[in-house]
This record gives C-alpha cells, sequence and structure tokens, in this order.
C-alpha cells in the first residue's frame, strides 16, 4: 500500500501528470464558446425582472404620474428617496410631486418602493451605467428620473409586468386617481 | 342630549355596580356605557364618539355584548346601570366590528395616498386592525370638493357622516356652522344652508374629523404625518395658553395641531370642565409668521446708508460701548427698558434683572402695562394677591357669570368655551355687559349692551343697586362695619337711574343683574379690556371688588373676580416683576424684605425706588431728554401708541435705541442697533397664562438664520459690558427663579389664591372709596355723536398676527371703518362711499363696512392695523395711580365725502 502510493507519486512527478491534467482544461476551453464578452463593445442581456435605476413613468397621454404621496419616501430601507409634494397649481386639488429625490449613492435597489408605488409611478430600469467623476449627480432629482423614465419606459413596462404590477396601459388607467373636482360657486338647485 | 354630565355641582348620580368582562365596576348611573370601559383601561373602537360632546352613535363600531339582548349593543349611546354584565371581547364582537367598518370602507374612496389624513385616519386604522383587505361591490360617491371657505375643504367622499364636526361645532363652540344635508343622494355635511363656510374657524372640526374629509387649505397636500416632526408648546396669542404641537419639517412650520383629536376620545363628559383642549383660529392657522420671509436673520447697525448688517460680535460690542457711553455720562437713570409679554418668563426674569443689576435703574417695563396691569395693580392693593382668583373649571361651574367689558370670544376663545359650556351644560346665568352686541352677548341669558365707555358706570350702578336692594350678604360687610358704612356713603353719589340714562340699560335691568350676581350660589366676575383698558381702570377693577365683597362672593369656593389678558405671557411679565412697582412674585418694589432678600441673590444694592419710570413716562422722558437709551425688546410702542404722544420725537430723540425683535418694525427702523430675536417656536422656556398656569415653551427647530433667543442676547450684552450674567441654558435661569420664588413651576397646576381683603378693608378702604364713585357729568356728546372703538378681531392678536398669511387671508385690513347698518342707512352710504371721521385728536378719510354687531351710535375700527392710521385718532389719557394709558375710545363725527 505504501509502496504502492510512493510509486503513483513517483510516476505522476516523472510524467507532469498534474500539467497535463491542467492542460486538458484549457485545451477544452479551445472549442467552447467564450464566456466572457467583450464589454462596452458587447452587452449582457438583462432579465425583464433586474433591479436597476429607477425611473419615474409617465401616463400615455403625457401626465405625470406620480402624486407625491411620500409612500416610497417611508418604505424606503436606506432611506434615499424625499419627496415634497403640494397641491398642483394649475390643476387644483390635484397633488402633485413638486420635488423628488433619489440620492442613488444610497440606494440598495430592494425595489420597495416600486411595490409601495400605489400609480405605479416609480419602476426599475436595466440602466445601470450611470458611473461619474462627479459624485453629486448621482442625487437624482425629478427631471433626471422622469428623463430615466422616458428613456427606459420599455424597460419599466417589462419590470412592472415582471414583478406582476401592472400589465398593460389598461391597467395603469385604472390605478390612476380620480380627483374629485372643485365646488366653485354655490349649490343653485 | 341624553348623556350630559350627571355629576353637577349641584346634583350627584347614584353609584351603581355593574359587570365588564367578569368584573365588577362601580360607576355613576347614566353615563355612557363607553366612558365606563374606558375607564376600566379596555379600549373599544369607536369612530363617532368623542367625550367633549354627547355621543351619537352613527358608526356602530363600539359594539358590545350586554348579557339579554339578542344583538350587540353599541357602548356609547347605551346609559350605564346597575347590574349590567357587558362582554366586551369575543369572535362574534370582532366580527359585527368589522362588518361595520366595511360598510363604511364601501363608499370611502381608496385614495389614501393623497389624502392629508393618511397615517392619521381613523378608518385606516380599524381596516388594518380588523383586516379588512377584500370588499365586492365598492362604490364611488363622486362628490365635487368644497373649497369655497377659505380655510377649510370638505370632501364629502370621503366622509364617513359620523356627525363629530358637527356636533363638536355645536355642543362645544356652540357655533352651529355646520349641518347635514342629503344632497345627490348621500348625506353630506356642509356648512349651514350649503353656502361657503363662515364661521370663527376654531378647526376643531378639522381636529376631531376621523378621516380626511375636513382638511385645511394652509397645509393641502405639504405633508404626511410621518414627514413631520411634533413639538409640544404653548400657543403665544393670548393669555388663554392653549397647549399645542408644531408639526414641522426642518425649518418650514407646516401645520399646527391641538391635543384634540380623535385620538384623544377617551375621557368623561365632565373633564371638559378643564378645557377642551382645542385651538382657535389664531393658533391653528396663525403659524406662518414663525417661518416667514420677512424675519430678520442677521444684526443690524445703523451707519451712514442706514440699517445695515454687521456681524454679531460688532453689534453686540457696539451696543455695549455705547450703553457703557451713556451711562458713565448721564448715569444709569438716563437708560431704560422696555419688553414685550410675549417673551418667556426666563426672558422676562433676565431683562429685569439686566436692567436692574447690570444697568442699575429701574426704569423697566412691559407690554402688561396697556391694560393687565391696572386688574393687577388692583387685586394687589386690595386683596393681596397677584393674579386673577378662579380656573377654568370654577368658571364653567358658576351659576352666574358677570361679564364685563369683554368680547371674550373674540379676545380669548378659548377661554370663552368655559362660559359657553356654563350656559349650555350646566345653566348658568350670564350677564354680558359690554359695547358690543357680542358672540357671547347672543348666547347669554342677560345681554346688557351699554354705551360705549360706560362699562365702569355700569359697575358702579350694580354696586349701588346691590345696597339698594338690601342684596349685601350681612356677614362679610358686619366685619368691616367701618368700610361698609364708607361704602354706602360714596355710592350716595350715585343713583341707579343715572346709571340707566348714561349706560342705556333700563333700571329693572340693572337690578335684576345685580339681584342674580348677588342671589346665585357660585358667582364670578370676568373683566377684560372694557375695564382694564378703559378710562379708570384701576377703580373699575376695585369697584369690582367691592360688588364681589358685599354680596359675600369673594372668598368664597367657586367665586372670585378674574381678568382675561390680551398677550400670551402678561401675567408672567408682572410675576417675573417686570415693572418698576414690582420685583419678581409681584411683591411691592419698595417692600423692604423683599429688597433685601433680591439686593442679597443678585448681589448689589437695588436700585432706589420712588421716581421710576413705567411705559408712557419712559417714553416722556425719552422725549424730554432725560432717558438717553432705550432698550427695546419687541416692543413696538411707534405703532401701538397715537401719535399725540410723539413716540417718533420721543425715540429720535434718543442717543442710543437697542431694538430686538424677530421682523424690523416700526420702532426698529429708528434704532442705532436691531438684534434678531426668535419667535416662540425657537424659545426654550415657560408661559403664564392668565389663569396662573406655568407651561413649557419648547423649540421646534434651530433659530432660524443667525436669531437668537432674547436672553441669549441679554446676556450677551452683559458679557460685552464687562459684567457677565453667567447662565447657559434656560435651566440655569430656572433654577435660580425657583431658589427666587419657590413653587413658581407649577406644572399647570397654579396653588389656589388666598384672598386676604382684611388689610385693605380695615386700613385704607375708607380713605379711598369715596373717590371711586361718582357719575362725570357729561353723558352724550352731541358734538362727536360717535363713540369709535378700537376693538380686538377673532382673528388676530395684537400686530404679530399680521405677519401671519393665513389670517391675513381670513381677515385682511378691510381698510374699513365698521359701522351699524342703521347707521349706514341713515347716513345714506353705500358700501363703496367714503367717509371721513374727525375726532379731536384730527380726522382721516376711510371706507365703511357694515358690522351687526355694532350699536348704532358707535363705530370701530381693528386695533391690529395702522393703515390707515386710526388709532391716531384716539386721545390719550392715563390712569393717575397706575399709569395706563387709555387710548381704545374716542368720540368722533362720521362724514359721508
Amino acid at each position: 500500500m505504501n509502496a504502492s502510493h510512493g510509486l503513483k507519486k513517483f510516476m505522476n512527478a516523472v510524467l507532469f501528470r498534474e500539467i497535463w491534467n491542467a492542460m486538458k482544461v484549457t485545451f477544452k476551453h479551445m472549442f467552447h464558446r467564450p464566456m466572457t464578452f467583450q464589454y462596452p463593445r458587447e452587452k449582457r442581456v438583462i432579465p425583464d425582472a433586474h433591479r436597476g435605476a429607477l425611473g419615474l413613468l409617465r401616463y400615455d397621454d403625457g401626465r405625470e404620474r406620480c402624486v407625491g404621496c411620500d409612500l416610497c419616501e417611508v418604505a424606503c430601507p436606506s432611506r434615499c428617496i424625499k419627496v415634497i409634494s403640494e397641491e398642483d397649481k394649475s390643476l387644483p386639488l390635484q397633488r402633485v410631486a413638486t420635488e423628488f429625490y433619489i440620492d442613488i449613492t444610497k440606494c440598495v435597489f430592494c425595489g420597495y418602493c416600486v411595490e409601495a408605488c400605489p400609480v405605479n409611478a416609480l419602476a426599475m430600469t436595466k440602466l445601470y451605467e450611470y458611473s461619474t467623476h462627479d459624485k453629486r449627480t448621482l442625487l437624482f432629482d425629478k427631471k433626471r428620473l422622469y428623463d430615466i423614465g422616458e428613456q427606459y419606459m420599455d424597460d419599466a413596462k417589462k419590470y412592472l409586468y415582471a414583478h406582476n404590477q401592472e400589465k398593460d396601459d389598461h391597467e395603469s388607467r385604472v390605478y390612476r386617481y380620480q380627483f374629485p373636482e372643485p365646488v366653485h360657486k354655490p349649490n343653485t338647485s | 342630549m341624553a348623556l350630559k354630565p350627571v355629576t353637577t355641582p349641584d346634583v350627584e348620580a347614584a353609584t351603581i355596580e355593574l359587570t365588564i368582562d367578569g368584573k365588577t365596576v362601580t360607576s355613576k348611573e347614566g353615563v355612557s356605557l363607553y366612558d365606563v370601559i374606558s375607564n376600566t383601561g379596555k379600549i373599544i373602537a369607536a369612530m363617532c364618539y368623542h367625550y367633549t360632546f354627547d355621543p351619537f352613535g352613527s358608526c356602530g363600531v363600539c359594539l358590545v355584548q350586554q348579557e339579554g339582548k339578542k344583538s350587540p349593543v353599541r357602548a356609547c349611546t347605551a346609559k350605564a346601570a346597575a347590574g349590567m354584565v357587558i362582554t366586551t371581547d369575543g369572535e362574534d364582537l370582532f366580527l359585527a366590528r368589522k362588518k361595520a367598518i366595511e360598510k363604511h370602507l364601501l363608499v370611502h374612496p381608496l385614495d389614501c395616498p393623497v389624502c392629508d389624513a393618511d397615517g392619521h385616519c381613523e378608518l385606516q386604522d380599524m381596516a388594518f386592525t380588523h383586516g379588512v383587505t377584500n370588499l365586492a361591490n365598492a362604490k364611488q360617491k363622486n362628490i365635487p370638493e368644497d373649497t369655497r371657505s377659505l380655510v377649510l375643504d370638505f370632501n364629502m367622499n370621503r366622509c364617513i357622516a359620523c356627525g363629530e364636526c358637527i356636533n363638536i361645532c355645536k355642543d362645544v363652540q356652540r357655533i352651529d356652522a355646520l349641518q347635514f344635508m342629503k344632497k345627490d343622494g348621500f348625506t353630506q355635511v356642509v356648512a349651514k344652508g350649503d353656502q361657503a363656510l363662515e364661521c370663527e374657524f376654531c378647526g376643531d372640526c378639522l381636529a376631531v374629523c376621523p378621516v380626511g374629509a375636513i382638511t385645511n387649505k394652509f397645509s393641502k397636500y405639504v405633508y404626511k404625518p410621518w414627514q413631520l416632526k411634533k413639538t409640544t408648546t404653548t400657543c403665544n396669542y393670548c393669555g388663554d395658553g392653549c397647549q399645542m404641537y408644531m408639526e414641522t419639517k426642518d425649518t418650514e412650520v407646516t401645520r399646527v395641531t391641538s391635543p384634540l383629536s380623535w385620538k384623544n376620545k377617551w375621557g368623561d363628559r365632565s373633564d371638559t370642565a378643564n378645557g377642551h383642549s382645542g385651538l382657535c383660529v389664531r393658533g391653528r392657522f396663525g403659524f406662518q409668521f414663525i417661518d416667514s420671509k420677512a424675519r430678520l436673520k442677521h444684526p443690524l447697525v445703523r451707519k451712514d446708508n442706514g440699517l445695515t448688517e454687521a456681524p454679531w460680535i460688532e453689534a453686540l460690542e457696539l451696543a455695549a460701548g455705547r450703553l457703557a457711553r451713556v451711562k458713565s455720562k448721564y448715569g444709569p437713570q438716563a437708560i431704560a427698558g422696555l419688553i414685550t409679554a410675549r417673551c418667556t418668563n426666563e426672558e422676562l426674569y433676565v431683562f429685569q434683572k439686566f436692567m436692574r443689576v447690570v444697568i442699575g435703574t429701574n426704569h423697566v417695563d412691559s407690554s402688561a402695562r396697556y391694560g393687565h396691569l391696572n386688574f393687577v395693580r388692583a387685586v394687589h392693593h386690595a386683596l393681596g394677591i397677584g393674579r386673577m382668583m378662579n380656573t377654568s373649571a370654577e368658571i364653567t361651574r358658576a351659576k352666574a357669570i358677570l361679564l364685563v367689558g369683554t368680547n371674550i370670544t373674540e379676545t380669548n376663545p378659548v377661554a370663552s368655551l368655559r362660559v359657553k359650556e356654563a350656559i349650555g351644560v350646566y345653566k348658568a346665568q350670564v350677564m354680558v355687559v359690554d359695547s358690543s352686541q357680542t358672540n357671547m352677548a347672543n348666547l347669554a341669558s342677560h345681554p346688557l349692551i351699554v354705551h360705549p365707555g360706560t362699562e365702569g358706570v355700569f359697575v358702579q350702578g350694580l354696586v349701588k343697586s346691590v345696597l339698594d336692594q338690601d342684596l349685601v350678604d350681612a356677614d362679610t360687610t358686619a366685619r368691616y362695619p367701618e368700610a361698609f358704612s364708607a361704602l354706602q356713603q360714596a355710592a350716595e353719589s350715585v343713583s341707579v337711574e343715572r346709571v340707566a340714562e348714561q349706560t342705556g340699560i333700563p333700571v329693572d335691568q340693572i337690578q335684576e343683574a345685580a339681584r342674580i350676581f348677588a342671589e346665585a350660589p357660585r358667582s364670578i366676575i370676568l373683566c377684560g379690556e372694557g375695564i382694564v383698558r378703559q378710562s379708570g381702570g384701576y377703580h373699575n377693577v376695585l369697584n369690582l371688588i367691592d360688588l364681589a365683597w358685599v354680596t359675600g362672593n369673594l372668598d368664597k369656593p367657586g367665586c372670585g373676580l378674574n381678568t382675561l389678558t390680551e398677550e400670551a405671557n402678561e401675567q408672567g411679565a408682572l410675576d417675573m416683576g417686570v415693572a418698576p412697582e414690582f420685583l419678581p412674585g409681584t411683591v411691592a418694589y419698595d417692600d423692604p424684605k423683599a429688597r433685601e432678600k433680591f439686593s442679597q441673590a443678585w448681589g448689589i444694592e437695588l436700585p432706589q425706588g420712588g421716581g421710576n419710570a413705567n411705559l408712557m413716562e419712559i417714553l416722556k422722558r425719552c422725549r424730554e431728554g432725560q432717558i438717553k437709551a432705550l432698550y427695546v425688546v419687541g416692543e413696538n410702542p411707534l405703532a401701538t401708541l397715537p401719535s399725540s404722544w410723539d413716540v417718533q420725537a420721543a425715540l429720535s430723540n434718543l442717543e442710543l435705541l437697542i431694538c430686538q425683535d424677530p421682523f424690523l418694525t416700526e420702532t426698529g427702523n429708528l434704532a442705532h442697533i436691531v438684534f434678531p430675536a426668535c419667535t416662540f417656536a425657537e424659545k426654550d422656556g415657560t408661559f403664564t397664562n392668565q389663569e396662573g398656569k406655568v407651561q413649557f415653551v419648547r423649540p421646534a427647530f434651530d433659530p432660524l438664520g443667525e436669531s437668537a433667543l432674547d436672553w441669549h442676547i441679554t446676556v450677551g450684552i452683559s458679557h460685552a459690558l464687562g459684567q457677565a450674567m453667567t447662565y447657559e441654558s434656560t435651566q440655569d435661569i430656572q433654577d435660580e427663579i425657583r431658589k427666587l420664588l419657590p413653587g413658581y413651576y407649577n406644572l399647570g397646576q397654579p396653588k389656589k389664591v388666598e384672598v386676604n381683603p382684611a388689610p385693605y378693608l380695615s386700613n385704607g378702604y375708607k380713605g379711598e372709596v369715596a373717590s371711586r364713585y361718582g357719575l362725570s357729568s357729561n353723558g352724550h356728546d352731541q358734538l362727536r355723536p360717535f363713540g369709535l372703538k378700537m376693538i380686538q378681531l377673532l382673528y388676530h392678536s395684537g400686530k404679530l398676527s399680521t405677519r401671519a398669511s393665513g389670517l391675513q387671508n381670513i381677515s385682511p385690513n378691510t381698510h374699513c371703518l365698521r359701522v351699524a347698518p342703521v347707521e349706514l342707512e341713515r347716513l345714506g352710504l353705500s358700501p363703496d362711499d367714503r367717509v371721513r371721521v374727525t375726532s379731536d385728536q384730527g380726522s382721516l378719510e376711510l371706507g365703511v363696512q357694515a358690522d351687526l354687531s355694532l350699536l348704532p351710535g358707535t363705530c370701530a375700527f381693528p386695533e391690529h392695523f395702522n393703515e390707515p392710521p386710526v388709532k391716531d385718532l384716539m386721545p390719550i389719557e392715563l390712569d393717575p395711580v397706575t399709569g395706563v394709558p387709555y387710548f381704545k375710545l374716542a368720540r368722533v363725527t362720521v362724514e359721508k365725502v
């Protein structure tokens, strides 16, 4: 037992057995399709449920979906969202977010804010390329978020669908608030 | 109206025993079962119940099982009876409650995310705790939102018709501005007659609304409750001292809420005698001045090109250097100080100590001089006390209340609720003596509307009438026979008929009022600005003391003499000795024992008494050049006093005027140095309300910009002067006050004042009383037929509230003279016309508006506005004893132009 073990060891050493084993793996890969790809010339296909940068969405008629309800802010575990809302100056009795900030450096991409949103105004996109030299640009404001939403509208819709939140435009309209109209003059009836 | 408090001061309800969840509980017969259960510590859900009014029983959630009944009963409307066996828990009850909640949710829109009540909504909480998740056949009401009112929006889609708003308006506020109306197929809450809501805007309906059906315009959609920091503090508008929650986002005040809310519904109905914890329109909606853009954020120093911003260190050094120069050149008597009674007790204490110890002068006064001082000086002189005698609970339970010269609902709205409760719940007889048809006069059993300025005459008439009708209390008068005979002699000069003629009240009504006041088991006097701020105020308060004394209502429990203050801390200002005649603790300045105590405590010899100037005297001496430097904290005499006193000249004559205020006021514009002070929302300290409750003021955020607490600035000047006052925190000042005035910090439970009339009645009374009685001969001035009154409005307090945009929205300066509608007709005036008002002091032109509360022969203008400067038409008269200036009434002519 001991002698055969010693012999085997000797033979392995003489015949460079380990090197052959290693080279076997190497040669196998010569006939493989490459595992890596040439980022940024080539890009990975990202699944619909991917949690990337957040964007704000509009309805198909161009109206902002967000009503400034602040539920994303409370749902956020890393406290990276800040919403400031008020009554819409042009449309009385409609609530609107005047300012909306997401500090994406703090964001943990949990997607809770999207789940909390009652009007599906927030969605995650497949955007992940926003590295920058200036960290201040990573505080996304309302305009940036709407730009992201517009640019990645398809991703956002697929995200919502993948997360079982909204199937189609029709459903988005169902979620929409019907704000009451103001009474302007005393009821004369 | 079945469940009034069952235990009134007169009737004690029977004690009964009943069983709740197997435990025997004792209670009073006839109270709401809901109260009995909540007193055991069990909390059952309810949406329409609130302890401040009678149970309404519309929500159907507070279900309990009573033995012997098939179905659950509503706990709120059921009366406790002996031998009841009640179960409050169980699967069946849970399901029954859940069903009731589902019923409400079926027609409730699920717009929680945009609703202002989200996170502070009873229906939301209940749906959550009862696990209501699935609603079949939910429907929407689609009712338009009523935004016609200036303050409140009514979204009737969210309304669950609990009726809390209507009930609190009717039962507590006694305004009855809201009603149910069946409209568009739904029961909706609308303003009376489905008009735009026009009421006192106390906002109690907003506070008790368990859903978001009533929301306010000033903070609509700008917050969610979880974003706000809530600070419990004391309101700084009037002397009622209401507790309130200041809700802020960083340095922005978002809204003010009251302890009264649907969340605080558990209590005994009789608890409301101590107050219902609500607020008035000023407290609730007048917060915008706090974070106003007009706030001063940097010290200002006068340079060649006017007031310019300067660093703190420079401004303090300059102030101290110039103060030191004035002091060394002219002596400490050339320096004087004025402070507003809206400062905290600690600031007032530090201020008077600074003036007396660091500067060495006793020329120090506060805005309590404008009226409250008359009351305190009178009760101090006659009864040896320093504030009003009764608590609010005693006012509620009085049997007769004499309200003299006060439009209490407008000046002290929350205190007025105690009187309203006395009228409505305890059926008190209330006599309202005022020169206008006030809201309280409409509710009272005996509205006695006198000619303007004759409130004091009416009091004399009452005393005379008591003597004439022999309504005197033999026991109390027999103890001081000499004083009583002196009073009888003095009253000889008064005849009830003459009083009737001068006041315009028939003789029999005066006599009836006297009878009611003298014969009621508990009689309370409440006097206000019509007494303390009008000619002869000091004597009139003493006459009221006479009235209480001869009718035996001075030292009986539940009786007494009370006043109302206009500013939050007028009582505190006098308690802290900010008046030349008082030391802290309202002891006389020349009391040798007190002087020694304070000399020792402060380590100096107190400046000599005598010849010390009060507010009016200070301004006079400024004008005459005896006072060279004036340190003004928050006061604005230039905008307050009529121009005939020539404050402008007085202030321009000064070598040094230091002004310390959150805003750049008229007085500040003349100042050499202006320090930016902060408002009460940034302060730490205490206010003493008119009842003597010392209540905490807590900072909601750090001082805005570079502004600082008033006492910080005062201490800063003392440091720069090289005589440092070594306070580091409000706590240090409080410790010192605690040592000097043991028991002053009473945590809102003041000790009962001990009335001691003996020294006055047996000594000084005889000599004085004769001078207090007697009617002046000139009744009506034919030359100037109108009485022009400077009135206080419900929606404003002093000049401060005009900085609050919310209150300005509700009640802007109309630039109009208020006249009775009949007078408009008589003078042939239409609302677009302008009139010329002429008094002996001058004349000016302004618009007119009808005011239903005024009587023919009276016109009025709010004292809060100086545009046009109606105050300058006022003659000014000083009280010979207290030096209080009277400038609220003038005789004028009104002509169309």
